[in-house]
Order: C-alpha cells, then structure tokens, then sequence
C-alpha cells in the first residue's frame, strides 16, 4: 500500500514541478536544434586526410611563332601544396615540371606569430626584390617574362636564404623586408647553389615598399630594392688556380611604382594598371675565358599598362628597354601588344604580339607571336603577394 | 591655470577612452552598419569593400592591411563569400587575433566575428567540381538578401562582441533589442509590402536572390550567368529566351554591379521587367544601411512590376 502511495505521490508531483519550469522559447530550441543539425552535417575531420595540404595545379601551355618557326611549347604543370604547419608557422611548397625536368620552385617556411608585425621567411623562396620579378610565370601579364628581367636578375627571383619582414605600425601601408641568400635568380647562373661560400659572398637584399589610396577608386604603390653582392669568385676558365675575387661586388637596384584604377561601381567591367620596374646593374664583367673586365653600370626597366574592358577582355601594352650588362651601350627594346582573355577565374587565353629589336649595325630585329592557354585544377589562392 | 590643468586631464584621458573602445573591421557596408548599432560607443567599425563592388572581385588594398592589422575583431558574411580578398589580407595582417582559416575558408582566432552561424543555408552542393561554376561548398552565401536574416547577423555580431568584451555585454545586448525592435518593425511592414510578389516569376543575372526569394516568395528559375561566376554564352541566352517564355517569367532581377545591356536585351525578346537590386549596402543610392537596403530591394522589384501602388 505504501509504495502506491509514493508513487501517486510521485505522479502528482511531477507534471506540477514540470509546470514550474517555463519551457524555452521556441527559437532558443530551433537554434539548438539547428547547431545539432550544423554539427551532423559538418563534414568529417577525423579523417586522415584531414590534415593533407591544400593542392592546386596550374598548367600553362603556348604555341609560340617566331621569324618563321613554330612550336607548340608544354610551359609547365606547376603543383602548389600548403598548409599550417603548427600554431607557429605555414609551408608551403610548388614543384614544377616542364620540359626541362621536374624542379622545386619554391619551398619554403614562414611565421605566422611573432610579435611586432615581423615575419620570417626561410628556404628556397622568391625573394621579393622589385614587383613583377616574384610572380610565377604563368600569373604574368605577358607571355614571357620580360627581357629586362631575365637579363638582370635571371628569371624569377628564386632564392635560397632567410627573410624578414615588418609592417610599420603606420596610419598608411610600409613594409621594409631585408634577406640573405645564396643567390637570387632562378636562372642566374653566377654563383651554384650547393656551394658553401663566405658570409661575404652572398646576396643581401632590401626593400621599402608603400601605398596610398587616391581616392576610393586610385590606388598609388611604390617600392625600392637593393640587391648587394659584397663578393664574388671568379675562376678563369683557362687557369684554374688564378681567381679574381677584387672589386667584384654587385649592386642590383630597382625602383617600381603601380598606379591602379579599380572602381567600385562597374569594377567588373573596367579598370587599369600601369606599373613600371627600372633596374640599375653595377658589376665587375668577366669575358668569356673569365678574364675581368671593366665595372659596368647598365639600366634597364619595362613599363606596361593593362586596361580591363568588359568582364573578360584586359588589353595592354608593354615597353621594355634593357642594356647588355656587359657592354650598356647596347640597348634591345621590346614592344609588346597583349590581349588576356579570361574565359572564367579558372581558365585563360592570351594572344600576344612581341617585336624585339637592338641598337647593333647587325640589328636584331625578331618578331613573335604568342598563344597562350592556362588553367588551374584544384584549389585556387588569391595570394596578397600576386595581385 | 585649473583650465589649463582640467584641459591636460582631459587630453591624457581622451586615448584611454578611445584605446578602451574596441577595434572592429567589418568586410561589407551593411555589417559596418549593424556592427555599429549593436556596438554603440563602445566599438570603432571600419569598413572593407565600399557596397558597389561585386562581392567577388574585391579588390585586395594594401590599406586594408593595416587596418586588419590594428583590429581587434573583423565581422564577416562568411561561408567563403569573401574568398577573393578575406583569407589573402589575414594572410599579411600579422595580426593574431584574426588569422585566415588553416583550410583556406574565411577567418581563425579570438576576434573572427562570422554573421553566418545559425542561418538556414539554401543551394547546398550535393558535390563539388568547378564544372558547377564558381560555386560555394557551404552553400549558398549571400543570404544578407533576405532581410529575415538581419536578425541572425545582428544576434551574431552581439554575441561576438560580448565575447571580445565581456565587461559590456548588457551593452551590446541593451543596443541589440533596439535593433531588433526597429529591424522586426520593418520585418513586419516589408512582409505586407512584398506580399504581391509571392509566386512571381523572375530570372536574375547571379545567383545571389535564393534568399530574397524565401523572404518575398518569388520564384527564381534561372540566372542570365551560365552557372555561378560565369558569364553568359549566346546559346544560354537563347535558351534562356526559350525558358522564359515558357514559363512565363515576368521580371528580371538585376543586380547593380552587372551590366545593364545584357538584361535589357532579355527584356526585350520577354517583356519581362528589370528591376535592379543592391547585394550590398552603399550599393544604390540612399542604401547605406541594412534596413535601408532591403527596402530599397523589395521597393524597386514592386516598382518593376507596377505593384508599388
């Protein structure tokens, strides 16, 4: 009898201290009920692949038409992998093949938390003298690099070394960056990369860069590098014991400065770049037996505007003067008519027109036309650095 | 000299006053605008993109750098809306409050404000290839059309800003309610005023309107663009011509930032209307704020139909 008791006791209780509790509001239990949702949804991250790095893969391809002889050149098939490495740092890494083999383009590792707005970048990286030097061949506005740039600083600026940047606590954008490295150069083929050398042998590197905005719709960025050499070791080819290694500091200066126009309204469909690079070259040559020659001082720079007309049509034009390194009154000139067409953000078609001439008596004088289609597979970054 | 000294007083106080306030950076002009409503004078809000632009193509400024950099928190639409300019400045800003999502998506850290939680997503990709377009694997992101989804945005932003700063959190939720009250106001009025449009059908030229479409009931079947982020081919036009008649579409949603002639072209094989739409606040003129431009929005497609009478 007692236990019924208790227990039409219980059963009186209940549904009262039930009542004593206001049920929660509907939308607190459609917010619970959607987190729940949001988490089975979700998509799996204890996979082991969980932790893969992000990848994509740009392939670039060209066919290529110059004083009467074609081809259809494989430009490259450029894989990039990144990701975190832990709370303190990032990687990441693009390997590259191309008809000339398969090579490590960049790989490289950066901070991403020390203090004081610094950043520290190490490995093989693209140093970050000058603007269009460190964007990867497929992400310029022309089919192939510019002369001036292949000429000085030996394609893109690869390099082996350390770097460190630091954003000024300033109202407006300054950023100074200062390297070390074996070389800086991709193709630069004065110094080899696996050879141990002095402290005074390698290339030191620094850069002031600033913007302003214009306005709302102007843009002003400009930039000053310093590439220093101290030394260099220069065996002649005909006597392997005689080195010259006296006044054979370089210095690599340049100067770059990018005016944009991106409107807000009808940015889409219109805008303009006009970015312009000049380079001072001041060495110790060495002719071909390795013999030293005088100290030359050579300039060279290109200049180039792009226009956007239309959603997918960007239209430009390129000058590009370079003097030989070795002899700077020599000049060859370039004058390059483009047209990029961007099929989607993930495609693209580029025709080009280059005529390359030289001020010699012999004169240079080749014209090329250039096809150009490049894709990207994959996931797709819009790095701050190539914009 | 007690001027003089109250004078010192007050200008060594004002920088702890303003250093006290807590720094906000929002990517879009709508979530400036809530930001500030729901921050009051405890927040500073500093805007990215400016309202004109196409949400994708903004432009990456190096003076966003520094204002990312100074910030305490950024508010962000999310779900990868913002994938052409959010994830790169975060990358640069050095700031370790708000670093870019280690999977490439939007914001990670203390001071990632992200308006989308909680919002029931439309579009959802069943899988994912870029032969869909340009399409978003959480879904789709531009649900700011449906101005339901104010309340969710301001209800985000105050939580995360009660998280930043705790100490004024009955602040942040005292200013919510008043904005929620003016917002659910004018949810109340735009329900009547949309009502004509219930059952429409409309075309648009991007495939940001699923949203504005659950909140007015129009019926959207299809966008000018190929797929999303492509632009249209002439035989999707004519196909589209084909559809549209079909069905009998009679209005076209245009969205500011995409060209005029294209729809204007459609309008004229159809005789459908075009009405045009901002996707973000600033976008059309007198749209400086949420409020302001979901009215605008739903205002202007009655006004293409002849139903603003």
């Amino acid at each position: 009898m007692k236990p019924l008791l208790l227990l039409a006791a219980l059963l009186s209780l209940g549904p009262s201290a039930a009542a004593q509790e206001p049920p929660p509001p509907s939308e607190a239990r459609l917010k619970a009920l959607e987190e729940r949702l949001l988490k089975l949804e979700a998509p799996a991250k204890t996979s082991l692949s969980a932790f893969n790095p992000a990848m994509g893969i740009a392939l670039d391809t060209a066919y290529g038409h110059t004083n009467g002889a074609s081809n259809f050149n494989f430009r490259a098939a450029e894989l990039n992998l990144s990701a975190p490495v832990d709370p303190f740092l990032k990687a990441w890494a693009i390997i590259v093949g191309s008809e000339g083999g398969v090579a490590v383009e960049e790989a490289a590792l950066q901070t991403t938390a020390l203090p004081h707005n610094l950043t520290v970048t190490g490995g093989r990286m693209f140093a970050s003298f000058g603007r269009l030097a460190h964007f990867h061949t497929h992400e310029l506005p022309v089919i192939d690099r510019p002369n001036s740039l292949d000429t000085y600083i030996g394609g893109e600026t690869q390099a082996d070394g350390l770097e460190v940047s630091y954003l000024f606590p300033t109202p407006f954008y300054l950023t100074a960056t200062a390297g070390a490295y074996n070389k800086i150069g991709g193709e630069n083929a004065r110094v080899a990369n696996d050879t141990a050398r002095p402290m005074d042998n390698f290339t030191y590197l620094g850069r002031l860069a600033a913007y302003t905005d214009l306005g709302g719709d102007h843009s002003v960025e400009l930039g000053i590098s310093e590439a220093w050499t101290p030394k260099r070791f220069v065996t002649e080819t005909a006597a392997p014991n005689v080195r010259t290694r006296r006044n054979t500091w370089r210095s690599l200066a340049g100067a770059d400065l990018i005016y944009r126009w991106q409107p807000a309204e009808g940015g889409l469909y219109k805008g303009l770049v006009w970015a312009t690079e000049v380079m001072q070259n001041n060495e110790r040559r060495f002719d071909a037996a390795n013999l030293p020659t005088d100290r030359v001082r050579a300039y060279a720079g290109f200049s180039y505007v792009q226009f956007k007309l239309g959603r997918k049509w960007r239209p430009g034009v390129m000058v590009d003067l370079t003097e030989d390194l070795d002899a700077a009154k020599t000049l060859t000139r370039t004058f390059t008519g483009f047209v990029t067409y961007d099929v989607t953000e993930f495609q693209r078609l580029r025709l080009t027109f280059a005529r390359t001439t030289d001020n010699l008596p012999t004169g240079l004088g080749r014209n090329t036309v250039g096809v150009q289609w490049t894709g990207v597979l994959g996931r797709h970054v819009h790095g701050f650095r190539d914009r | 000299m007690r001027n003089l000294l109250l004078a010192a007083c007050l200008l060594a106080a004002a920088p702890e006053a303003q250093a006290a306030k807590l720094r906000v950076v929002a990517t879009i002009p709508e979530l400036v605008d809530i930001t500030a409503r729901v921050g009051g004078e405890r927040v500073s809000v500093d805007g990215l993109a400016r309202g004109k632009e196409d949400i994708h193509q903004v432009v990456m400024k190096p003076s966003f750098v520094t204002k990312l950099n100074r910030a305490d928190a950024v508010v962000y639409l999310g779900l990868t809306v913002e994938h052409v300019f959010l994830p790169g400045l975060l990358d640069v800003a050095r700031n370790p409050k708000i670093r870019p999502d280690p999977d490439g998506f939007d914001c990670a850290g203390p001071g990632c404000i992200d308006c989308s939680e909680g919002v029931s997503l439309l579009d959802k990709p069943a899988t994912l290839s870029r032969a869909q377009g340009d399409i978003h694997p959480q879904g789709n992101p531009h649900y700011n059309l449906n101005p339901e989804n104010g309340r969710i945005i301001a209800r985000n932003i105050a939580a995360g800003l009660a998280r930043l700063d705790p100490e004024h959190a009955a602040d942040y939720e005292r200013n919510l309610k008043s904005y929620l009250a003016e917002l659910d106001a004018k949810l109340a009025e735009w329900r009547t005023l949309a009502a004509p449009l219930k059952g429409v059908k409309a075309v648009s030229y991007h495939k940001d309107v699923p949203y504005l479409g659950a909140f007015t009931g129009i019926v959207f079947v299809d966008t000018i663009e190929l797929k999303p982020g492509i632009a249209p081919t002439p035989t999707h036009l004519a196909q589209l011509v084909k559809k549209m008649k079909e069905q009998g579409v009679a209005l076209i949603v245009r969205e500011q930032q995409y060209d005029a002639k294209t729809p204007a072209w459609l309008a004229e094989r159809t005789g459908a209307k075009v009405a045009v739409i901002g996707t973000m606040a600033n976008s059309l003129p007198g749209t400086g704020t949420f409020i302001k431009l979901s009215e605008a929005n739903i205002r202007n497609i009655l006004k293409a139909l002849g139903k603003d009478k």
